[in-house]
């Protein structure tokens, strides 16, 4: 592998970390596995480069394309909650609608930004070559997304929240309110992803419609590839262990494409993912089983 | 104090599944007092419960707290009046947060929890004392997963945790039933101290007519989501178990000639 593809690797590993965490509060703290990450990724990507390409501040079109993503966090939170949806189904009637409201905020397609300022501007030129200043920024990005997840999550509110996704029933009888939690939650969760999504287009220099597709499986895969190396009860390791499954999740693709014996092919991508998270969600079953079974022939 | 207002409360409105579970309930309990709730199983007595805590809504009636109409106010809002210890020991805890993060969560019962650390060494020190109450070494074990417990331990925590924070009414639905007798005794016990340390106003459900006579100093029997029976101290105090035993027969064999009066006009 070049030094520039293991760069560039790298990058988009740390980026997806913030879209990893993000699934993370959704599946695991709220228990509430939410697929409109597939279009608030892209949501997020939209509405920063479309600002961005009309001239306003980068880091303001960041910011907004953030907000627009908790928003449509927001939207499935609603659908569930208020008519009682079923959670899934609520996120991917979310995801769906926001397939034509991402064309609709772009107007086309895609937005090139090779030409447009971008949050990377101000770093440019400081003597720094391009390809690593990129992954420095999108590294601490990442660590503070992760930081302030995990000492939100250490909070009295934090707490509350993992309590409700925990047992909704004790969790009201200490008087906390399971809606506004929830509604929080996913606002957060999907403002997190929006922010990776605008961070993706500004660094890779585009937004694309279908940038998104995917997005969940990705994430969903980062966090078991993260919880299956580095189980500990600890927040901060246990959302950071989200950032580092992210990137070791991009190594392991990326080799897998590479590796010529294997015959694979960029298109693959996705078989290969689910074949990875398949793989991943199986694995600690089949071990317990494995266990049990020898723990039982060890009795007789 | 509690007050119930002919409270009425129907599960399955309009379908053929219709259920009256609570049938105009009638009870006051001042500040203080100690009831103990008996019945058969599906007599109400776990309806009662949760609709004076607020998970439930009545379709009719009116609760008090005090002379505060509560009646509307959601279950969460009640929590500030209100301690529950369920019957599921797995009910009254998170089972993958530890015990201090449990006990935490109990310490901040009815107020809004704030950007603040969930958790510090403070706090971390009453958990301790609170725990050691117990003699069950579980002041060692603050940061072990609630889940890796076993049930009677889960309860006694339970039970802890519905006194860390100043409420006037405790509910216990059938809190010891899922526990062997030793620990059932024991829970009983701390919460007989609990009870008088905090001078709470309790219902407490139970099916062993032993503790319905030996706690508290009322006695209500529930049967078909009515109050049939209501023992007050000084009756009370000459009642056998078999007393109560001959109640629950009587109550039964009533509603049998019922159900034979309706088999005969039906027919
Ligand atoms: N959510 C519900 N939907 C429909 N019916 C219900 C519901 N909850 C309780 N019931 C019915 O209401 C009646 C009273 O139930 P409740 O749980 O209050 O009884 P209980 O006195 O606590 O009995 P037990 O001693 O078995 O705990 C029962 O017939 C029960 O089937
Ligand atoms: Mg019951």
């Amino acid at each position: 592998m070049s030094l520039y593809a293991f760069l560039g690797t790298l990058e988009i590993g740390l980026i997806y970390g913030l879209v990893a965490i993000g699934v993370y509060l959704t599946f695991r703290i709220l228990d509430f596995p939410d697929l409109t990450v597939d279009g608030s990724f892209t949501l997020g990507a939209a509405v920063a480069a479309t600002l961005i390409v009309t001239g306003q501040n980068p880091y303001l079109a960041t910011l907004l394309g953030t907000l627009a993503a908790s928003c449509a966090g927001l939207v499935t939170a609603w659908l569930n909650l208020r008519f009682n949806i079923l959670h899934l189904l609520a996120s991917i009637l979310t995801m769906t609608a926001l397939y034509t409201i991402n064309l609709r905020v772009m107007g086309k397609p895609n937005v090139a930004l090779i030409m447009e300022p971008t949050v990377l501007s101000p770093f440019e030129g400081l003597g720094l070559p391009d390809m690593y200043m990129k992954v420095i920024f999108v590294a601490v990005c990442a660590i503070v997304g992760g930081l302030l997840v995990a000492w939100f999550l250490r909070t009295q509110y934090g707490l509350a929240m993992r309590s409700v996704g925990s047992n909704k029933r004790m969790a009201q009888a200490n008087g906390i309110v399971v809606t506004e939690k929830v509604y929080v939650g996913l606002a957060l969760s999907n403002g997190l992803v929006g922010l990776a999504g605008a961070l993706f287009a500004q660094t890779n220099g585009f937004a694309d419609s279908t940038m998104g597709i995917g997005t969940i499986v990705v994430g969903l895969a980062a966090v078991i590839i993260g919880e299956s190396l580095l189980a500990s009860r600890s927040m901060l390791v246990i959302v950071m262990s989200c950032i580092v499954g992210s990137v070791l999740y991009r190594f392991a693709v990326s080799m897998a494409l590479n590796a010529d014996f294997l015959g694979f092919q960029a298109s693959d991508l996705n078989l290969i993912t689910a074949v990875l998270v398949a793989l991943a969600l199986v694995f600690p079953k089949l071990r317990n089983e494995w266990k049990a079974k020898r723990a039982i022939k060890e009795q007789i | 104090m509690i007050r119930c207002e002919n409270l009425h409360v129907t599960f399955n409105r309009g379908l053929p599944t219709e259920k009256l579970a609570l049938q105009g309930i009638d009870l006051t309990i001042p500040s203080g007092e100690f009831v103990t709730v008996i019945g058969s199983n599906g007599a109400g007595k776990s309806t009662l419960l949760n609709t004076i805590a607020g998970d439930i809504k009545s379709t009719q009636g009116k609760i008090y707290f005090d002379d505060r109409d509560v009646t509307k106010l959601p279950a969460t809002r009640r929590t500030k009046d209100i301690a529950r210890v369920f019957q599921d020991p797995l009910a009254g805890t998170c089972g993958n947060l530890t015990v201090e993060e449990n006990m935490s969560l109990a310490y901040g019962r009815g107020k809004r929890g704030t950007l603040a650390s969930a958790l510090n060494n403070k706090l971390r020190k009453v958990f301790k004392e609170q725990l050691s109450r117990l003699n069950l070494g579980l002041e060692d074990r603050l940061d072990s997963e609630m889940g890796l417990l076993s049930g009677g331990q889960r309860q006694s925590v339970s039970l802890l945790m519905s006194a860390l924070q100043p409420s006037s009414i405790l509910l216990l639905d059938e809190h010891t039933a899922a526990l062997d007798p030793k620990t059932a005794a024991l829970i009983l016990d701390i919460s007989s101290q609990i009870i008088k340390e905090k001078q709470l106003t309790v219902m407490m459900v139970t099916h062993s007519m032993r503790q319905a006579l030996d706690h508290g100093s009322r006695t209500i029997m529930l049967h078909e989501g009515k109050i049939i029976f209501d023992l007050a101290s000084k009756e009370r105090a000459n009642y056998q178990v078999k007393d109560l035993l001959n109640l629950f027969a009587q109550a039964r064999t009533d509603g049998a000639e019922l159900d034979d009066d309706k088999l005969l006009l039906g027919g």
